[in-house]
């Protein structure tokens, strides 16, 4: 245990030299001062010591934290502030009493509240024990508050700021005398008699402090060990069960204030957990105990030390198991805080007594830093991979959580709220991952558990089923029970990267076009979006695997046509040439990142669309030939700016990257060269990546034969008059059959002007189709006239709405769009469909049309 | 190998609708179809009697289900409890008429019925006024029309449930006599009064369960399968339903909820060929039927979608004729398709030559008849029909045994007329409805 006080320490210096540069404005100059007592070897903790000191001086006993003086080096320097410092103190305590005092004098309410508080903290200050004059001060403060308040007649004279801080101080007094019960009780007994014992305990005192220096000279120059020495000695003289409330009770009310040792916290609270035996105790103080380790780490460059976390982590289960094994007691939010000082509750049996606390915000905790701390550490190193294998126990630990939860629902007290919230971070640790790992996860995760749990949302039966399985049943879950959509949208987009990811590309992009996520998603938080981009373009991964090129284009094209993919993708933070990032949006950027097991290969993305885009691109190139709306039918701008870039050089060597493979097979595509096109194309080593790079590169290779020959009579129609069937077959390297569907359709379509003649077996151009350039372009013009005719109809049936259409085709679009908005409105709710199979997906076709890009009927027109 | 017959039967098999169909129909809806199934001999028989007899046995129609019931288990005798079921139906009948007896005898009375009006609550106010008739009587005459249903009356289920539909305000219970109604019609195979219903039907899903999308969605599923019945039976119904299928809350039903109904949408449009005067039309619903069977075709394939595919979609020829064979086989065993298999053999037929005449510019007659299974001089015959029909722009050069097709192509002047035709109407009707507003 010294050695994770001894971890901490030294990473609370080391860290504290990060924070000096990083840290935020707002919490600068609270960290800069801590940080510099840090620094300067601990102005800090000698001031701690000091308070110690005087805890153990009154107490007489504290001879572990005497220990912790033991770090310093200057032992005897500490000695000479001690005495100073109490005194100091205890004069000022007795100044603040006589304010009191006289301010009671002068009925003045306002000064005893004021004085009252200060004097709180004060003794709170000084230590765990109350010095007598304090108890003295606060009953007879009582007394005369109970007076006062009697009165009834000075009551209503007074002003109304007076009565507030009286009916303000009552409060505060009874709260606080409660806690010194029994020395008013004692006090009031016998007042002269208490007064005296302080004197005695004060003799007491400092005889044993005599004697502790020298117990302090052999560990002194020591490390770990001596120090633990000293702890075990002082734990069986200070920390018995009872004492545990009240040790706990300071340390929660110093959570937050300036000038505590958080450390030190921590080591009293290890301390408290060996002693405390009721399930109560142990709960109180582990939540206290991981609590201050989150405290240790502020800020948010920095992330939790790693021996900081698993004993966070240990703990977490420790609590858990209590309370497993306890079912009386639970840990919920909006429980009452109960008394600790008058003595621990006793539920009845069958009872359940509530604890506030949050079992889900220190999963949540645990998992934040986590991920932060994988963030910060290189991900090529061994570090990372260690540091990644923790990811299966806090794993458990979020599952353990959840039937945690699940049990307090079961104990009817909800905690819906809480349950889909450790069930989201669960989905977030599984989702991105392929099946067999998510099994073995699960396995490894239940084998962790006691056997005789179980939970209803994935039972233990179904650990080794399929993984699709287990996401169905916790996005069920979600879709069913999140009242608020944010995890629900969460949820559903994880639910769709799975599909993607395992192949099932028809089901992903049914899920992602019905949940009608793109509508909503430009307002969601930005996670959401950086998630709904990954979807997106796993979508397209999937659907390029799948050897739907034209469906993984459209899908990629968003994302990938940017230019920001790193940005969009939270994959690195990329420079932006002519922006000015402020560092506050450069921090928030960097917090955003995701760890690198998560990243989806950006090389091999970017190659998948450029090929994509290739093969969409250039034969449509080809078949505009040189008519003058070229421009107008771009498929993918960055394609287009990097062919024509390509284009342009003077010289081209041999393709280095994948980018340049893929130009240099653009060209030779374009040229009719679809073997080498091929060969170019095959020679991109990231394929390799993909699962079954043969058979993707089997797939590329047919594709490029038909985009090739689809270019290639696009490109040379004009030279022929007829051309064989057979001979192009033996240039594509194509099935008979195959070339005459590829051609039939081109006619069919009109995009050649040819017919087949069966007979010779050839096609047969026709001639005189090539339009003039004046021909074209009054098609144009005859395009655009009956375009403006119709913006005109569209303007005017939005002036005139509710009217009715006032013709024909007014009414046809009217009547259209009011079908698109009942369909969007049914679909809206359809995503909580979304996924019963089969069964109920509501509407999905009606909107395709309607949106462009991806989400448009691109996809499935 | 197998024989071509086994073939057929294993493709009728393979793609046999039923198990799809029934969860979607009525009790008494299916029954047709296991008739049908039983008489195809394509199903062991003693299966399709115990099948019949699971559907009827929780029926009232006891006298049937006895006697299947006898048939399964080869006796003579009716157990008992048929008997006893028998006697407690009749009872409930007349129980059920004698307390009906004073509301029909009212809507008997002409006097009575000319007092009636559209609006059903003064209609109400006017019966219990003069006639002492409450909501517990109308009431009787649902559950009266219910249990004649039940026993297989169905003309006088059907006459009870529209004199309860007019009398009644319950539109929870109205909604359910329409669609019993709907049954009834159906059974009773009368078409014209079916398809009314259908109306009533769609609209009450529209408007009763607006705000509930996946009941919407599941009534519509039903509504489509039942109208199946009048869709292939009726031919009137033909153009109204193919229009009903084609409309977006429909057709994404269909694409949603039961995409197999695409096989009947295909065949009907492609059949609707002869009778369809308007070519545009035609065209029109065929190309919204590939987009269709093109967005599902991961979902559903069946021989009838798959020529659909081969032949709009790829372009194969070859695969679509094979596609066609195999449609055949499965038409010929769909309860509902196997009237119009003729029908849809020829038009699919014309198809194929249609988009091949239009790609080719020289056929060989020989080759092509080979292509639509027919022999030489009957492809010459359909070479001359085709020409006459579609007025395609074609010669036959006898001797050379071949169709020489001629494709003009559209002259760029007449591509501009078209384009910029309807353009200076339709700003005329603009300036008049801004002049107007």
């Amino acid at each position: 245990m010294s050695r994770f006080f001894h971890g901490g320490l030294s990473d609370s210096e080391s860290s504290s030299s990060d924070e000096e540069e990083l840290y935020s404005e707002e919490e600068e100059s609270e960290e800069e001062e801590s940080s510099s007592e840090d620094g300067s070897d601990s102005a800090e903790e000698e001031e701690d010591d000091d308070s110690s000191d005087d805890d153990s001086d009154e107490e007489g006993g504290s001879r572990f934290l005497r220990g912790a003086e033991s770090d310093d080096s200057d032992d005897e320097d500490g000695k000479r502030t001690v005495k100073s410092a109490k005194d100091k103190r205890m004069e000022e305590i007795e100044g603040m009493i006589k304010a009191i005092e006289n301010a009671q004098k002068i009925n003045d309410w306002v000064t005893i509240s004021a004085e009252f508080d200060k004097l709180n903290r004060a003794v709170q200050k000084a230590g765990t024990t109350t010095p007598k004059i304090y108890v003295k001060a606060i009953a007879e403060l009582e007394e005369f508050m109970n007076d006062t308040v009697k009165d009834k007649a000075a009551a209503k004279k007074m002003n109304a700021a007076n009565a507030r801080a009286l009916n303000a101080i009552k409060q505060k007094v009874k709260r606080n005398n409660r806690t010194y019960e029994t020395e008013i009780e004692t006090f009031r007994k016998d007042k002269d008699a208490f007064m005296v014992e302080e004197d005695l305990t004060d003799v007491t005192v400092t005889k044993k402090s005599k004697g502790t220096p020298m117990q302090n000279v052999a560990p002194e120059a020591e490390d770990d060990d001596g120090f633990a020495t000293v702890g075990r000695g002082g734990k069986t003289l200070s920390y018995t069960p009872e004492s545990i409330f009240k040790h706990l009770r300071v340390i929660i009310e110093s959570r937050g204030k300036k000038n505590t040792d958080r450390g030190e916290q921590i080591k009293i609270m290890e301390k408290l957990l060996e002693v405390a035996q009721s399930p109560y105790q142990k709960i109180k103080v582990l939540l206290a105990l991981i609590s201050t380790r989150f405290d240790l780490t502020t800020g948010s460059q920095n992330y939790m030390s790693v021996e900081q976390w698993k004993s966070a982590e240990k703990e977490f289960n420790i609590l858990v198991d209590v309370l497993e094994a306890s079912h009386e007691f639970v840990v919920v939010e909006n429980a009452e805080e109960w008394d600790d000082e008058e003595k621990a509750p006793q539920p009845e049996k069958g009872e359940t007594f509530k604890i506030p606390g949050s079992i889900v915000s220190i999963v949540d905790r645990l998992d934040d830093e986590l991920t932060r701390s994988l963030q910060h550490i290189d991900p090529h190193t061994t570090e990372y991979i260690e540091r990644l294998s923790d990811e299966g126990t806090l794993y458990t630990s979020i599952l353990r959580s959840q039937l945690y939860l699940e049990r307090l629902n079961k104990q009817s007290i909800p905690s819906d709220e809480a349950l889909n919230r450790v069930i989201m971070r669960r989905l977030d640790h599984v989702y991105f991952k392929p099946e067999q790992v998510i099994t073995t996860g699960e396995e490894r995760a239940w084998k962790a558990i006691p056997a005789k749990l179980d939970s209803t949302i994935s039972p233990r039966s179904k650990v080794s089923g399929p993984a699709s399985e287990l996401l169905h049943s916790l996005c069920t879950h979600l879709y069913q029970h999140d009242a608020a959509s944010v995890l629900r949208t969460r949820a559903m987009l994880s639910h769709i990267y799975h599909y993607a990811l395992h192949n099932q590309f028809y089901k992903a992009r049914d899920m992602l076009l019905m949940s009608h996520l793109q509508e909503g998603i430009h307002g969601a938080d930005v996670s959401t979006q950086i998630l709904y981009n990954r979807t997106l373009v796993q979508v397209g991964l999937c659907a390029f695997r799948a050897g739907l090129i034209f469906e993984a284009q459209t899908a990629m094209q968003e994302i990938c046509g940017t230019g920001r993919l790193k940005e969009l993708l939270a994959q690195g933070v990329q420079i932006q040439r002519y922006q000015q990032v402020t560092p506050e949006q450069e921090r928030l950027e960097r917090q955003r990142q995701l760890p690198f097991h998560q990243h989806i290969n950006l090389e091999l993305l970017e190659c998948a669309y450029l090929t994509c885009s290739m093969l969409l691109e250039i034969p449509a190139l080809a078949a505009s030939g040189s008519s003058p709306d070229v421009k107008k039918r771009v498929i993918s701008k960055t394609f287009r700016r990097m062919l024509e870039y390509h284009e342009r050089q003077i010289f081209t060597g041999p393709p280095e990257n994948t980018r340049d493979h893929v130009m240099q097979a653009a060209k030779a595509l374009a040229a009719g060269e679809w073997k080498k096109s091929s060969e170019l194309i095959h020679a991109i080593k990231i394929w390799d990546l993909l699962p079954e790079p043969q058979k993707i590169k089997d797939m590329l290779s047919e594709k490029i034969q038909e985009e090739g020959l689809r270019t290639y009579l696009f490109t040379y129609a004009p030279y022929y008059d007829t051309l064989s069937l057979s001979r192009l077959t033996e240039m594509f390297d194509l099935s008979n059959r195959k070339v005459a569907a590829l051609v039939s359709k081109m006619i069919a379509h009109e995009e050649i002007a040819a017919a087949l003649d069966q007979v010779n077996n050839a096609i047969i151009f026709r001639k005189g189709v090539e339009l003039s350039r004046l021909q074209s372009l009054a098609l144009t013009l005859a395009d655009k006239a009956s375009g403006l005719t119709e913006m005109n109809e569209r303007f005017l049936e939005q002036k005139t709405q509710g009217q009715g259409g006032f013709q024909e085709g007014g009414q046809q679009r009217g009547g259209a769009r009011g079908g698109r908005g009942r369909g969007r409105g049914r679909g809206g709710r359809g995503g909580r469909e979304g996924d019963r199979e089969g069964g109920q997906r509501p509407q999905k076709s009606v909107q395709f049309q309607q949106q462009s890009g991806f989400h448009g009927g691109a996809m499935k027109t | 190998m197998a024989s071509p017959q086994d073939v057929a039967a294993e493709l009728a098999q393979k793609y046999d609708l039923t198990p799809k169909l029934i969860p979607n129909l009525d009790r008494h809806l299916v029954f047709p179809l296991l008739d049908f199934l039983d008489n195809h001999e394509s199903f062991d028989s003693a299966e399709m009697v115990q099948a019949k007899f699971d559907l009827l046995k929780s029926s009232n129609m006891t006298d049937f289900v006895g006697q299947l019931y006898m048939s399964i288990n080869n006796t003579d005798v009716v157990p008992e409890e048929f008997g006893k079921k028998k006697d407690a139906v009749l009872e409930n009948l007349r129980s059920l008429e004698a307390r009906s007896e004073k509301i029909l005898g009212l809507l008997d009375d002409a006097e009575v019925v000319s007092n009636l009006r559209s609006d059903k609550l003064q209609n109400m106010k006017y019966l219990e006024e003069n006639h002492q008739i409450t909501h517990e009587m109308i009431d009787v005459l649902f559950e009266f029309g219910q249990q004649q249903f039940s026993c297989g009356n169905y003309a006088a289920a059907s006459d009870l449930l529209y004199q309860f539909r007019i009398l009644s305000t319950d539109s929870e219970k109205t909604a359910q006599a329409t669609w019993g109604k709907l049954a009834c019609d159906i059974l009773r195979t009368e078409w014209e009064s079916a398809m009314e219903e259908v109306t009533k039907v769609k609209d009450l899903i529209e408007q009763k369960l607006y705000n509930n999308p996946v009941a919407q969605l599941q009534h519509r599923s039903w509504l489509i399968h039942w109208a199946l019945f009048p869709f292939f039976n009726y031919d009137a119904a033909r153009e109204t339903l193919i229009e009903l299928f084609f409309s977006p809350a429909f057709i994404n039903t269909i694409q949603t909820a039961c995409p197999w109904i695409l096989r009947y949408l295909a065949a009907a449009v492609i059949t609707n060929r002869n009778r369809n005067r308007n070519a545009g039309q035609y065209q029109k619903q065929l190309k919204d039927l590939v987009r269709v069977v093109k967005q599902e075709h991961y979902e559903y394939q069946d021989p009838i979608t798959e020529f659909v595919t081969a032949l709009r979609i790829d372009y194969d020829f070859e695969e679509a004729q094979r596609k066609l064979s195999e449609a055949e086989e499965v038409l010929k065993s769909d309860f509902f398709l196997v009237a119009t298999a003729a029908t849809f053999v020829d038009s699919a037929r014309h198809l194929i030559s249609e988009s091949y005449c239009q790609i080719h510019q020289r056929i060989d007659i020989k080759d092509l008849a080979k292509r639509l299974n027919l022999s030489q001089d009957e492809g010459e015959k359909w070479i001359v029909n085709l020409i006459r029909d579609t007025r395609v722009d074609a010669k036959i050069d006898y001797k050379e045994g071949t169709v020489v097709m001629n494709h003009p192509p559209q002259s760029v002047y007449q591509q501009v007329i078209e384009r910029t035709k309807g353009g200076f109407f339709r700003t005329q009707v603009i300036s008049a409805a801004v002049s107007k507003a």
